[in-house]
């Protein structure tokens, strides 16, 4: 199985769409300036990945717009070592790969997909606590021939 | 306020039935817990059916097989605590007076192989392949394992348990023992789960005929009382330290110590009053986590049940007798009244071979998707 799961930024001049707009705080390119968004409670500091309406903890709806940290640690991990039914747009034929709740210094964990780390037939090179660094990546295209790009995060060596 | 008792039960075997229709299935459970009863159709006053992937007005295809009576039969839908809803709407229905029989029933038909992902997670979740049911419980898995060394053979004995209980069990979809070598070294799925550990979607019914007491006195001789039906759903903080986001879909098994503590408070008992307990093993580790979120044992101490056979048929607090969802499969809709199908045998003598001696109280608890949860609790 190997490495296989690294982060292919665009090379064919195709437009660039996020997989969700309110994902991101800025254009998704260049994949090392990219910044998530995220969503801040005024009235408790709760803090979510993207746009909210209200506040998960306490209700409120005085929501303040973040950008996240690009560097976060990995609460914990598993592997998807067989294929996700459709409409699971990863590459054909299947590949395993991992993926993280990635828990980010304002406090939010995202659950995300993971690049750069080692799959075997039973085994990763994954530890908690590993460090990690936001990149973008490809999904697949979409129904007028742009580029789907979704957030995952890189093992820092 | 007369308080709902269970007079009578009925199941559906829990497993794969190919080309046979849910609408038999269903009928199969209802026409055993009107017998059960004692009772005949034309005397139920109100239904809810429980389900999840079966089709609108599946209670009433079902049920008026046996008659149009014109009583209202009303859907219910709350993804694993779907059959909690269904008992819910009974207990309810009997303990504020408005009517004295109705019947709860759970039905599920489903197709082999991971849960269908556009049901319960975003488009773009299923896109990405953010979207596999297990995957959650692995990933808090792994975090359990390495913040309590919880381990991998502790995590396979829950599903030997499991195995062991369901081939005592008629109803259960898997009912052959396996080796605690088979389980660890079947196929990882989402690391640190394997195979083994995991329960199948499947097909299955079950039913409960519930009442007032008066009309309980006049029709059995072991009524079941419902002391507590818990609903809850995912309260945010999610865990400790406060912060979760879970994609988009919250799926985490905290829900469970919301509606076991508000079940237990109904009940006015606590967990130390449990004799027999079925609780949501989607995967093993749910076992071990279910323990300590309902109150079995302390935060981490979990795997020590297992370890020292606490919850075996013969231990101090059995669980799962049935061989619970890793033997009998999760037919969603069914999933909970399954659990309270045997949770009235037990408390009723009647669980021949999986008998717990002397049990009094007994606690059925499922969790899923939306961050669903019912608890409930039964006492003879």
């Amino acid at each position: 199985m190997g490495n296989a799961n690294v982060d292919n930024p665009s090379s064919t001049g195709k437009k660039q769409v996020p997989i969700k707009e309110d994902f991101f705080a800025t254009p998704l390119s260049p994949p090392d300036q990219v910044r998530l968004r995220g969503s801040k409670c005024r009235a408790c500091g709760t803090v979510i990945l993207g746009k909210s309406v209200a506040c998960q903890n306490c209700g409120s709806q005085d929501i303040e717009k973040i950008v996240l940290s690009r560097r976060g640690k990995i609460y914990s991990y598993t592997i998807i070592r067989y294929p996700p039914l459709p409409p699971y747009a990863g590459p054909e034929p299947f590949q395993p790969f991992a993926i993280a709740w990635v828990e980010l210094p304002e406090g939010v964990r995202i659950l995300s997909p993971l690049v750069g780390c080692k799959i075997d037939e039973s085994e990763t090179d994954l530890k908690v606590d590993m460090n990690v660094e936001l990149t973008v990546d490809k999904v697949c295209d979409d129904e007028e021939g742009n580029e789907l790009m979704t957030y995952k995060f890189r093992i820092i060596r | 306020m007369s308080k709902a008792v269970i007079a009578g039960l009925g199941i559906h075997k829990f497993g794969r039935f190919g080309d046979k229709p849910y609408t038999d299935i269903g009928l199969e459970a209802v026409i055993m817990a009107l017998r059960d009863a004692g009772i005949e159709w034309p005397e139920v006053q109100a239904a809810y059916c429980g389900r999840m992937y079966l089709p609108p007005t599946t209670g009433v295809r079902i049920l008026t097989q046996l008659g149009r009576t014109g009583i209202p039969i009303v859907d219910v839908e709350a993804a694993c605590a779907a059959g909690g809803v269904a008992l819910k709407e009974a207990q309810r229905a009997i303990s504020s007076g408005e009517y004295d029989i109705v019947l709860a029933l759970g039905v599920e038909k489903m197709p082999r192989g991971f849960m269908s992902p556009e049901a319960i997670y975003d488009h773009w979740e299923c896109l990405v392949g953010l979207s596999q049911n297990p995957m959650y419980w692995a990933l808090e898995a792994q975090r359990y394992m390495h913040d309590y060394g919880l381990t991998i053979e502790q995590l396979g004995k829950v599903s030997v348990k499991s195995h062991k209980n369901g081939a005592l069990n008629p109803y259960a979809m898997h009912q052959k023992p396996m080796t605690l070598e088979e389980i660890i070294n079947s196929r990882i799925i989402n690391d640190p789960i394997r195979l083994f550990m995991l329960c199948s979607p499947d097909e299955g019914a079950a039913a409960a005929v519930v009442c007032s007491e008066k009309v309980a006195r006049k029709l059995t001789a072991k009524p079941l009382t419902i002391e507590a039906c818990a609903l809850r759903t995912c309260k945010y903080p999610f865990a400790q330290p406060p912060a979760y986001t879970y994609g988009t879909a919250v799926m985490n098994r905290f829900v469970t110590a919301l509606a076991g503590a508000e079940a237990y408070e109904a009940a006015g008992i606590g967990p130390e009053d449990i004799d027999v307990a079925e609780v949501q093993d989607g995967d093993a580790f749910n076992e071990i986590v279910a323990y300590e979120d309902l109150g079995f044992c302390k935060e981490g101490e979990g795997g020590h049940l297992i370890d020292e056979g606490v919850t075996e048929i013969g231990g101090r607090l059995p669980v799962n007798t049935r061989g619970g969802l890793i033997a009998c499969g999760e037919p969603v809709g069914a999933s909970h009244l399954g659990q309270v199908f045997e949770i009235g045998m037990q408390l009723r003598g009647e669980a021949g071979p999986r008998q717990v001696e002397g049990a009094k109280v007994g606690l059925a608890h499922v969790w899923g998707a939306g961050g669903n949860s019912a608890v409930t609790i039964l006492k003879r």
